[in-house]
């Protein structure tokens, strides 16, 4: 599966299909756009992106010269590794391809599955630092200093290419709108009648709901263990790997963040997926209009002081 | 209030609502979808982009999606609800899937490209998005 490779959906009120249709082209040529620059996996004729960036060329990488939209969310990745305490770090490409390749291999042959050997894990660990990520703002440019890492921005790229999308559509009065781009829900503005958007937030298991928000104008993301996984020897290995153990993080099934920049949830919802409950809490809690929702492996759910406040009554 | 929230949700009716899924792929975009919430209690089904069937909820069927890949989805509709019984796919999702029923709920096949979406008359209740 390639990152990016997701559902995307997207509801609005217009008076006609064509405005809609409009509006939709729009969205999508421009997130389009946002997963050509922002491909692991895939090169594109005639653009250097992440891909690009990670490739060696005769053992070691190139100083790329890049579109800006990817100096600005590499920038802001870095921003939010500093405000997460390193549990969200891009630099741990290394780390994070080996679990896909094998998440890869177990899923297309369940009979072989088997889990990333430990000392491939410790040594892909060794090159993760992101102070080996470069970045010349002014000139555009990008060098990742250690030939050994690589750049993985599942964590931050979609909801950061959510928010851009969304904010584009804000500066030009749109409103009424509700992009969902694989989990990361971003509302533009209210419904044409005033009233807020409805959101259910589904458990794990898909019978019910564990929450109805009202939003308006804001996002919600949510990181779950149930959303990508493999299996070895019956027990399920999930996407979301934990920063210091380079194995899959443990004690939460699903944490949901509310706030305006979906850039932000989406770094949060990971970054609250591998911190201790006290310790998250504590960071929502140091944040001005941030919520979360954690739900344990019990299925027990916490919620931060304010998050009620977009509770659908 | 209760008349002002009644009147909305008239008004709500009244509005087409369109809704657009699809799945993003590495190249392009396959698929656009549009419907009217209106169209009572059915579920879409859509195969590598394009509109591949329209089944009620209220009817029990069985219906083998062959899938743009050479590739199969079982899908089976039985007693209200909706679930991919059996698929070609490597990893299974969509089957592992709980069957769906509610306004919005989807179960998607990104290996062969396949998207059942429920399509329901908004009660009030059903949530305009699923996260």
């Amino acid at each position: 599966m390639e990152y990016f490779d997701t559902v995307i959906t997207i509801v609005g009120y217009e008076d006609t299909q064509e405005k809609f249709d409009a509006v939709a082209d729009e969205i999508l040529s421009e997130l389009g756009e946002y997963h050509r620059l922002y491909s692991i996996y895939h090169r594109f004729a005639g653009i250097e992106n992440l891909c690009t960036i990670n490739e060696l060329v005769n053992g070691s990488h190139r100083t790329v010269k890049v579109d800006k939209r990817i100096v600005d969310m590499l920038i802001y990745a870095k921003e939010m590794y500093e405000l997460t305490d390193g549990m969200v770090n891009i630099a741990m490409g290394s780390v994070l391809s080996l679990w896909h390749d094998y998440r890869e291999l177990g899923g297309d042959d369940p009979a072989q599955a088997a889990l990333p050997p430990t000392d491939k894990l410790k040594a892909a660990a060794q090159h993760t630092d992101i102070t080996n990520l470069m970045i010349d703002e002014e000139n555009c440019t990008v060098t990742l200093t250690d030939p050994q890492m690589k750049l993985d921005v599942g964590a931050v790229a979609k909801g950061y290419a959510t928010e851009m999308v969304a904010r584009k559509l804000e500066e030009k009065g749109v409103t009424g709108y509700v992009l969902n781009v694989g989990g990361n829900i971003r509302t533009v503005g209210t419904k044409p009648d005033g009233e807020k958007w409805t959101v259910g937030i589904e458990k794990p298991n898909g019978e019910d709901y564990l929450a109805y928000l009202e939003l308006n104008g804001e996002s919600v993301v949510t990181s779950g263990s149930y959303q990508r996984y493999y299996i070895v020897d019956g027990k399920r290995y999930h996407h979301i790997i934990h920063p210091d153990t380079q194995m899959p993080a443990e004690g939460f099934t699903s944490v949901s963040v509310v706030c305006k920049d979906s850039g932000l949830g989406d770094a949060l919802s990971t970054a609250l997926f591998c911190l201790p409950l006290d310790k998250g809490i504590e960071l929502i809690e140091s944040m001005p209009g941030v919520e979360a929702m954690w739900v344990d492996e019990q299925g027990e759910k916490t919620v931060s002081s304010g998050f009620s406040d977009y509770v659908k009554e | 209030m209760g008349d002002n929230k009644k009147n909305n949700r008239n008004k709500i009716r009244n509005d087409i609502i369109f809704v657009a899924v699809l799945l993003f792929a590495a190249v392009v975009g396959i698929l656009y979808l549009f419907v009217f919430r209106e169209s009572g209690n059915t579920v879409k089904v859509t195969r590598g982009g394009e509109l591949y069937g329209i089944y009620s909820l209220s009817e029990d069927i069985t219906e083998d999606i062959h899938t743009v890949n050479g590739g199969l989805n079982r899908l089976v509709i039985k007693d209200g609800k909706a679930f991919v019984d059996s698929a070609s796919c490597p990893d299974g999702i969509c089957v592992a899937h709980p069957p769906v029923f509610r306004n919005g709920e989807s179960i998607v096949c990104l290996p062969n490209k396949v998207v059942v979406t429920v399509i329901s008359e908004n009660d009030g209740d059903s949530p305009d998005i699923i996260a």
